[in-house]
């Protein structure tokens, strides 16, 4: 079951019920059913692997919590990560391995005793493995007690709105929520529904169309010229920015609608100024997640190099970012990427910031310009590694783009709906980022001009949404 | 060692590390409002305050930096 599901549309609805007749205290106790419901409802066996996570968890951060001593209370946290990691690196990493050393030996005639194996990865384990870890970290620092109810800590790692592609939540935000009075009321039921629909716009009509495009010629390479090529290089970007936002907002609009504020995963992130800044915009549960538990321990314990530790832990930290995304050359070229462009802005920064101030190039015009389109372009090429497709693919693309040029491949409707969307979808951020109180629609105080604003977004989606689309780029990480 | 010879201390490095004075510092202070202070120059901040008052921050400790007072409060817990 999928957010943009008929199933979900009828399983919402009934959540929402059920939870209103519940009593307040047992509200959890609804939310906890209706996510193992949601979760199983997928591939029942999944829900063995949200079930040991928890038991493991709940099991080591009360040990946490109840040794006095350092070090035992170190072990526990290493042996909890290293349990709850076992499903993802076995699920993610056991075929590439696997037929690595297949592949290997099978070119010195020689042969390996497993065949070759694919398993399905299961959806989500990514991200409710990395808000298991965060939380038993988290009570390692003593920064969240220990839950002594194994209920909502089962209900903090399968959470039906999170479960599949996050935000990544942490458990000093929900575990207090879960335990409170969970109400519905009109405002938290009106917001909700507003991220709802715009998420579902993002999904639908960004996403989805501009995705018929990309599929057509990145799956195609061989067949198109270096100008299509680099066309669908500049709308992948945004292709996955509504995808994984769009998911997103669905997430955080449905958990409101029960009452639960959940962290934002994006912030305007093609109006970044600088890669550093891209970086606090985009994915921001995964890269704080990535930044508190994965940079800074490695940052700290490179302190002593100054600068040059900083630039290693960035290196690492990305690299392993790309290895998470996929076990192939492509990911850790991408995560190197991000890695590289991090460190070289951490290199001049000083001297880039003296040049801006001294020539006042932060409220030029079209230093801005210059600077969001040069950070989204950096973010455009390292992308074309991470869709789904070989080294040598990816290679050609930058062949093609700068040495087969030829007339663009125009898709005239697929462009112009897609053109419609992400239209839209600019211009509502491009007012957010600059004018934020200015030409409201969805938060309008008349209540016609919020009426007639749902209804062109819905009747947009109805018209020239993909309702018959993928599926969220997200779920197979 | 007084608290208020550690907190010049502490602002010396700051200037130092940022290379601007544009902040006040007081216990209330966040490093999201001091500019440029990020996660980048954080660890350069934490490395020099470890050099001048020798002292050695445990990763546990980064976690309960939460404002500059709070910074203030564990340097001269580890100098006593």
């Amino acid at each position: 079951m999928v957010f943009t599901s008929l199933n979900f549309l009828l399983f919402f609805p009934a959540v929402i019920i059920l939870f209103y007749i519940t009593p307040i205290k047992y509200r959890w106790v609804t939310l906890l059913v209706a996510s193992y419901f949601f979760y199983l409802n997928i591939e029942p066996v999944f829900g063995l692997l949200t079930a040991i996570i928890t038991l493991s968890t709940y099991f080591f951060t009360r040990l946490i919590d109840k040794v006095k001593d350092d070090k035992k209370k170190s072990k526990f946290m290493y042996i909890n990560i290293a349990v709850v990691l076992m499903p993802l690196f076995f699920f993610k990493y056991f075929t590439a391995i696997n037929d690595g050393i297949f592949n290997i030996l099978e070119m010195y005639e020689m042969r390996w005793f497993l065949p070759k194996i694919h398993f399905l990865l299961p959806v989500g384990i990514s991200f409710y493995t990395f808000m298991a870890i965060g939380y038993t970290i988290d009570v390692y620092n003593e920064e969240v007690e220990a839950e002594k109810n194994i209920g909502i800590v089962a209900l903090f790692i399968s959470f039906f709105p999170l479960i599949l592609s996050g935000p990544i939540e942490r458990a000093g935000n929900m575990i207090p929520q879960f335990k409170s009075d969970l109400k519905l009321n009109h405002t938290n039921f009106s917001t909700g529904l507003k991220l709802m629909l715009w998420g579902y716009f993002m999904k639908l009509v960004v996403a989805d169309r501009i995705a018929i495009y990309v599929d057509a010629v990145y799956g195609n390479l061989s067949h198109h010229n270096g100008d299509t090529i680099l066309l669908t290089s500049l709308l992948y970007p945004i292709q996955v920015y509504a995808d994984l936002g769009g998911y997103s907002l669905i997430a955080i609009g449905v958990s409101k609608i029960l009452g639960l504020n959940v962290m934002p995963n994006f912030n305007r992130p093609f109006f970044a100024t600088s890669m550093a800044e891209f970086w606090r915009r985009w994915h921001m549960s995964l890269i704080t997640w990535l930044t508190d538990y994965v940079y800074t321990p490695l940052a700290f314990s490179f302190r002593q190099y100054r600068i040059f530790g900083i630039v290693l832990a960035l290196m690492v930290t990305f690299a392993l970012s790309g290895i998470w995304h996929g076990a192939t050359l492509n990911y850790v070229v991408w995560g190197l990427m991000q890695g590289t462009f991090l460190s070289i802005e951490a290199l001049i920064n000083k001297r880039k910031s003296k040049i801006e101030n001294q020539y006042g190039l932060k409220s030029n015009f079209f230093y801005l310009i210059f600077s969001v389109c040069l950070t989204y372009v950096l973010f455009a090429v390292s992308l074309v590694f991470a869709y789904d497709a070989s080294f040598k693919d990816a290679l050609m693309v930058f062949d093609k783009i700068i040495f087969k040029r030829g007339s663009l491949f125009l898709d005239k409707t697929t462009l112009a709906y897609a053109f419609i969307g992400v239209f839209m979808l600019f211009l509502s951020e491009f007012r957010d980022e600059y004018f934020p109180k200015t030409l409201l629609f969805f938060n309008n105080k008349v209540f016609v001009i919020r009426l007639v604003s749902y209804l062109c977004v819905a009747l947009l989606i109805l018209w020239i949404g993909v309702l018959n689309g993928g599926q969220f780029i997200y779920f197979k990480f | 060692m007084q608290r208020n010879n550690i907190v010049e201390k502490v602002k010396e490095i700051l200037i130092s590390v940022l290379e601007h004075e544009g902040f006040e510092l007081t216990d209330d202070l966040v490093a999201a409002d001091v500019s440029g202070w990020d996660s980048l120059t954080h660890m350069i901040i934490i490395s020099s305050i470890e050099e001048e008052f020798k002292i050695k921050f445990k990763l546990k400790d980064l976690n309960k930096m939460r404002n500059i007072g709070a910074l203030i409060d564990i340097i001269s817990s580890k100098i006593s």
